[in-house]
């Protein structure tokens, strides 16, 4: 590179311009393509790309036995139920810890904040784009092994697939509502945390200690088990991994699961609700408050 | 016919952090045209660029850029902007290929639209063949001229520059400025921030100066560049025998970093010193009518000021 400039002309941009809203979704395709480690070296696709394949691989597994069982008496077994596959996408934490930094520390770090919002962008629209971005992924990479479980349990149906498909209607709004809710929060309390640091490293490091230190402190209250049913105790309420759960079964079940230490509780699938409503509102206050400054 | 819009109109504008005033009450009207906008350090430039783009706001006073209430309408102001800052701030890890034609969708640009615009302002910058390494391996010049490229991708109506020869060796001083100076030609007006009153000198056609905050002068540079009625003259190292002469005409001369300085009055005066080179035999290397610098006039408004 000789560094050399050519004069080749200028051409003026004569063609239609978008404002706000073509902004706000570039920020979101960009946001989307940098999770996913699209145009970047192969290393940045590593991560997403086998978190996937590994969140598919029960469904392979479920659909490949319910065909190798088939016409015989163990055809009724299955491996998992889509209630608790929805919990299997709980792994997703550690492809929150690892992307959720980096669609936002980067932008902090390397000082492209100034840049970005010197468009027709402004804090709230930033805010959108990356949490959106990151609960859309969150939300395919959650759906995508239901559907194919859906799919393949269907076709491998003793009953037929429109038999197994009327039979398991239900779980056609069931599915995308909780695997919904799980990948908002995750994307929203996700970002939040990571925007409070400019390095990676340490936004990804808090993201998991959030998480697990809540969960083990709620463990410490909720206090002696009897077997394996949890004593009741709405010290459940603080631990931030199992609230998505709750709000999985309480979708699936209309009720916190029995295995829960909130099923004791009076009321205690409102009060998961209310936590968890308060938990997003939280973190997207915190989101807005962390990019409202860029402008001032 | 009604006159065209300022670039930059603002009124009693004043912007304070606490105890700290970065701007105090700015009175400004800046045409079109490639305008260098002169300070020291802390002179209040970035201060004024980021109220531009409606990243900071007035504490006092208000701020039209392009005819647009920045107050009113931040966003229609930020879709005619194009915006270089001093630092470092592009993605290290993606190609200047893809960080430009992102900028240019964030921007508003359609995608495609987008990567064509990328690919031909990196051709104006002289990027073309890097266009797809990652921007960590550029080099200061490459980077520099990388950010001009985002800032140019949506065909702004104003591009605000902040110290872009900054770092630059300097060759790549003179091929950003020979850039700059281009891109009035492109129907792109330019507000060029520096402390280097040599680089607006050599590509601004308005100045603004400020210090402390506070305007010195606003002015067309060639107004504020007036000559100084003394003539400079270099006949290489026999100065003395010139000197002697002239005076001996009546014209106060003397030596100063290797030239000649004389007191000319007209064009008569210049023919007497011409006809007293030839007289003598001096090879006459160089002979021009002695101009203030934007210095001379920095220093001399801010003093008086």
């Amino acid at each position: 590179m000789t560094g050399a400039v050519y004069d080749r002309g200028y051409r003026p941009y004569e063609g239609d311009q978008g404002g706000r809203r073509a902004a706000r979704s570039a920020l979101f395709r960009a946001s989307v393509r940098r999770a996913l480690g699209l145009r970047r070296s192969w290393r940045q696709k590593v991560a997403p790309f086998t978190l996937l394949a590994i969140a598919v691989v029960p469904a392979i597994v479920n659909v490949g036995l319910s065909y190798v069982t088939r016409d015989s008496i163990a055809s009724d077994i299955q491996l998992l139920t889509y209630r608790e596959y929805v919990g299997v996408s709980n792994t997703l934490l550690v492809f929150v810890a690892l992307t959720a930094p980096d669609i936002v520390c980067p932008d902090r770090r390397q000082r492209v904040l100034p840049l970005l919002f010197a468009r027709p962008l402004v804090g709230v629209d930033y805010v959108l784009a990356k949490a959106g971005a990151m609960f859309a992924i969150l939300f395919a990479f959650s759906f995508l092994p239901q559907v194919l479980l859906f799919v393949g349990q269907m076709l491998v149906s003793d009953s037929g697939a429109l038999r197994y498909a009327r039979d398991n209607a239900e779980v056609l709004w069931q599915v995308p509502v909780a695997v919904g809710a799980l990948a908002l929060y995750y994307a929203t309390l996700g970002v939040a945390i990571a925007s409070l640091s400019s390095r990676r490293i340490i936004a990804g490091a808090s993201i998991i200690a959030v998480f697990l230190v809540s969960s083990i402190v709620s463990g410490v209250l909720v206090g002696a088990h009897d077997g394996y049913v949890s004593r009741p105790s709405a010290a459940a309420l603080i631990d931030l991994l199992s609230l998505p759960l709750q709000l999985r079964d309480i979708v699936f079940l209309g009720h916190i699961g029995t295995d829960d230490p909130l099923s004791g509780i009076a009321h205690g699938g409102l009060y998961a609700g209310l936590v968890f409503v308060a938990v997003v509102l939280a973190a997207m206050v915190t989101l807005y408050v962390r990019y409202d400054e860029v402008e001032r | 016919m009604t006159p065209a819009p300022s670039l930059l109109r603002t009124r009693s504008l004043s912007k304070r952090y606490g105890a700290v005033t970065a701007l105090d009450g700015l009175d400004l009207d800046v045409p079109a045209g490639r305008v260098g906008l002169v300070g020291a350090n802390g002179a209040g430039k970035t201060t004024l660029f980021r109220m531009m783009l409606g990243l900071s706001h007035p504490s006092a006073g208000s701020l039209e850029v392009c005819g647009l209430d920045v107050a009113a309408d931040p966003i229609g102001v930020r879709s005619r902007l194009g915006y270089m800052p001093e630092h470092d701030c592009l993605p290290l890890d993606q190609s200047a290929a893809d960080v430009v034609a992102t900028f240019g969708e964030l921007s508003g640009l359609p995608a495609r639209a987008a990567r064509q615009r990328a690919s031909d302002v990196l051709d104006l910058v002289g990027l073309d063949e890097a266009r797809f390494r990652p921007i960590g391996g550029f080099s200061t010049g490459m980077r520099q001229r990388a950010k001009l490229a985002q800032a140019l991708v949506a065909d702004p109506q104003l591009v605000l520059l902040d110290e872009p020869t900054a770092g630059l060796d300097p060759i790549g001083r003179e091929e950003m400025l020979d850039l700059v100076a281009r891109l009035g030609t492109f129907g792109i007006s330019v507000l060029l921030a520096t402390h280097l009153l040599d680089d607006v000198q050599q590509v601004c056609d308005h100045v603004v100066m400020l210090d402390g905050g506070k305007l010195v002068v606003s002015g067309a540079t060639g107004a504020l560049l007036e000559r100084t009625g003394v003539l400079s003259v270099d006949v290489g190292a026999e100065r003395e025998g010139l000197i002697e002469r002239l005076v001996q005409q009546g014209l106060p001369a003397a030596t100063e970093g290797g030239l000649v300085l004389v007191q000319v009055q007209g064009e008569t005066d210049i023919d007497i010193v011409r006809d007293a080179v030839a007289d003598l035999g001096l090879p006459l290397h160089r002979m021009s009518s002695r101009r203030t610098s934007l210095d001379d006039v920095f220093l001399d408004r801010a003093s008086s000021g």
